[in-house]
C-alpha cells in the first residue's frame, strides 16, 4: 500500500503523525512532511495509516492500493 | 432558548428569498444557560433541518450538519473570514490572521506557525508540566476547589505566556481581560463597553511591550512581540497596527478557549468515575479523552463567514455580503458521521472532528492546546484521582455567540496533605 498527503488539503492539524508516530513526522511547521509525495507504508504501519486517513479533518490523505 | 426549530416566529417575516424549504428561527446565541443547553440545541437544530435562516440582526444563515460545515471551511474563496460573527457583519476590531483570507493570511501564518508547532510544544513541556504541578499542588490539600477560576484560567494562560516571552505572572492582567472581552463578542448588546475597555485595555499592554522593544537590534529569543518586530512580509516590516491585531488574537484565541475545554473535560471525568477509573489505569487512553471532549464537548457552537460572491450553496441562494454560520456544535455531534455521537467514547476511532475549524484557518493553536489538556489530566489524576461536583445546582455556561465555557466548576474530593 502507498500513502500520499494531498498539498492542497492538508492545514498542518497534525492527527496523521500523532496516530501513526513511527511512521509519519512533522517538519518545522507542523506539517506532515509527506505533502504531495508518494510514499510506500512500511510493513506493521497499515492499520495506523489507515486511521490517519479516516481521521483527517481535510480528507487530505490517500491510500493507493498496490 | 428563544423558540423551537421551526415554530413560526410571532413578528418576523419569511425574507422573500428563502427558500421554502428552509426554516426561518429567531434564535439568539449570547444569554448564559444551564450547561448543554447549546449542544442540545444544536442537535435539535441539526435533526429538524440542514439550513436555518436565523433572524436575528440582520438575519443569516444556519448551516447544522457536518458536511456543509465543513465545505463551509474549506472555501475562504465562497466564504470570507472579514467577519466572524454572523450578527456582526462589520466588526469594530480586526483579528489578523484570523480575519485575513488567502493568500495574504498565509504569509501572516507562516509568521507565527513554527511558535506553536509540535516542535515549540515539545519544548514548552516540561515547564508547563511544572505550572500545572505546582497549581494541583496549591488546591489539593483544600480538599475542594472552583476548577474555572483556580485552574483551568491559571493553567493554560501561564503556559501561553511562557510560550510567548512574557511573564507568567501577567496572568493576573490578562485573566480580568479576556473574560469582559468574551461577555461582549457574543452579541450580548448590555456588555459591549465591558468589551470595548478590555480591549483598549490589551492593547495598551501590547503598545507599551512593544514601546520597550522597539529600537533594539537584535530580536530577543522567544519573546514573539520581539520576534513580530523584526519580521518581514512580502520584504517590508509589519505595519505595527498589525502587530497589534496579532498579539490581540493570540491572546483572546489561546487564552479563553483551552480554559473551556479543560471545564467540560474536568465535569465530565467528575461526573464519569468509570472513565476517570480507566485514564488513571490506563494514561495512553487520555489523548482520546482530549480528542473526544473537542468533539462532543465543543466550545464552538458556530463560527461566522461572510458570502464573498452569490452563490447558489445547497439550494439556498446566497448572496454576496451575507452571513453565513455553520453549527459547529451540530457537525461534531452529527450522527450521520460519528457512531454514538452523543456519547463520549474512550479509544473512538476516525475522530475527524471540527473543534478545531478547518481549511487555512485550522485553530494555530490546537497542538498546545492538546497537549496542556493532556498534561492536566496527567497530573491533577496523579494527585486527585477521585473526585466530583460539589453542588447541586445546576451549572451554566456562557452563550453560544462567544465560545462555551463553564463559568464554575465546584469539585471536591478527599483532602489530601
Amino acid at each position: 500500500m502507498k500513502i500520499t498527503v494531498h498539498g492542497d488539503r492538508c492545514t498542518g492539524h497534525g492527527r496523521c503523525y500523532g496516530l501513526a508516530p513511527g511512521f509519519l513526522a512533522y517538519d518545522d511547521e507542523g506539517f506532515v512532511t509527506i505533502r504531495d509525495q508518494i510514499v510506500d507504508v512500511p510493513a506493521g504501519q497499515t492499520a495506523a495509516s489507515r486511521e490517519a486517513a479516516r481521521t483527517c479533518p481535510e480528507q487530505a490523505i490517500e491510500l493507493l492500493d498496490d | 432558548m428563544a423558540n423551537k426549530a421551526g415554530d413560526p416566529v410571532e413578528g418576523v417575516e419569511r425574507p422573500a428569498r428563502v427558500p421554502n424549504g428552509c426554516p426561518v428561527v429567531h434564535l439568539d446565541v449570547s444569554p448564559t444557560l444551564e450547561v448543554g443547553s447549546y449542544w442540545h440545541k444544536a442537535d435539535e437544530l441539526r435533526e429538524t433541518g440542514q439550513i436555518f435562516f436565523n433572524t436575528m440582526a440582520q438575519g443569516y444563515w444556519m448551516f447544522t450538519r457536518y458536511d456543509e460545515v465543513r465545505e463551509i471551511y474549506q472555501h475562504p474563496e465562497l466564504f470570507s473570514s472579514e467577519s466572524i460573527t454572523p450578527w456582526d457583519p462589520e466588526p469594530a476590531y480586526r483579528f489578523v490572521p484570523t480575519q485575513i483570507d488567502p493568500p495574504e493570511h498565509s504569509k501572516y501564518r507562516q509568521l507565527l506557525s513554527r511558535w506553536f508547532a509540535p516542535a515549540a510544544v515539545n519544548e514548552a513541556s516540561p515547564a508547563a508540566r511544572a505550572i500545572c504541578q505546582r497549581l494541583v499542588a496549591q488546591v489539593a490539600p483544600r480538599g475542594g476547589c472552583d476548577f474555572v477560576a483556580e485552574f483551568a484560567m491559571r493553567f493554560p494562560t501561564e503556559v501561553f505566556l511562557t510560550v510567548i516571552g512574557l511573564p507568567a505572572s501577567d496572568a493576573d492582567l490578562f485573566v480580568p481581560w479576556v473574560e469582559d472581552f468574551f461577555r461582549g463578542f457574543g452579541g450580548d448588546v448590555a456588555q459591549q463597553e465591558a468589551m470595548g475597555q478590555a480591549l483598549a485595555a490589551m492593547r495598551q499592554y501590547w503598545v507599551d511591550a512593544l514601546e520597550t522593544r522597539r529600537g533594539e537590534p537584535v530580536r530577543r529569543e522567544g519573546d514573539l512581540a520581539s520576534h513580530l518586530l523584526h519580521a518581514t512580509l512580502d520584504g517590508e516590516p509589519l505595519d505595527e497596527a498589525v502587530i497589534l491585531d496579532i498579539l490581540t488574537v493570540l491572546v483572546l484565541a489561546g487564552l479563553d478557549t483551552t480554559r473551556g475545554e479543560l471545564g467540560y473535560l474536568f465535569r465530565h471525568l467528575a461526573t464519569h468515575p468509570d472513565d476517570r477509573h480507566r485514564l488513571v489505569a490506563e494514561p495512553e487512553l487520555i489523548p482520546s479523552a482530549v480528542e473526544e471532549t473537542l468533539r462532543l464537548y465543543t466550545i464552538i457552537f458556530g463560527d461566522g463567514r461572510k458570502v464573498a460572491r452569490d452563490v447558489e450553496f445547497h439550494g439556498c441562494p446566497l448572496r454576496k455580503g451575507d452571513m453565513v454560520y455553520g453549527l459547529v456544535a451540530g457537525a461534531n455531534r452529527d450522527p450521520r458521521v460519528y457512531d454514538r455521537a452523543d456519547e463520549f467514547v474512550l479509544g473512538r476511532t476516525a475522530n475527524n472532528h471540527l473543534g478545531f475549524a478547518a481549511g487555512p484557518h485550522r485553530c494555530l493553536g490546537a497542538h498546545l492546546a492538546r497537549r496542556v489538556m493532556q498534561i492536566a489530566v496527567e497530573e491533577w489524576l496523579k494527585v486527585i484521582p477521585d473526585f466530583r461536583v460539589a453542588t447541586d445546582a445546576p451549572l451554566v455556561e456562557r452563550g453560544g455567540g462567544s465560545m462555551m465555557t463553564l463559568l464554575a466548576l465546584p469539585l471536591a474530593w478527599e483532602a489530601t496533605s
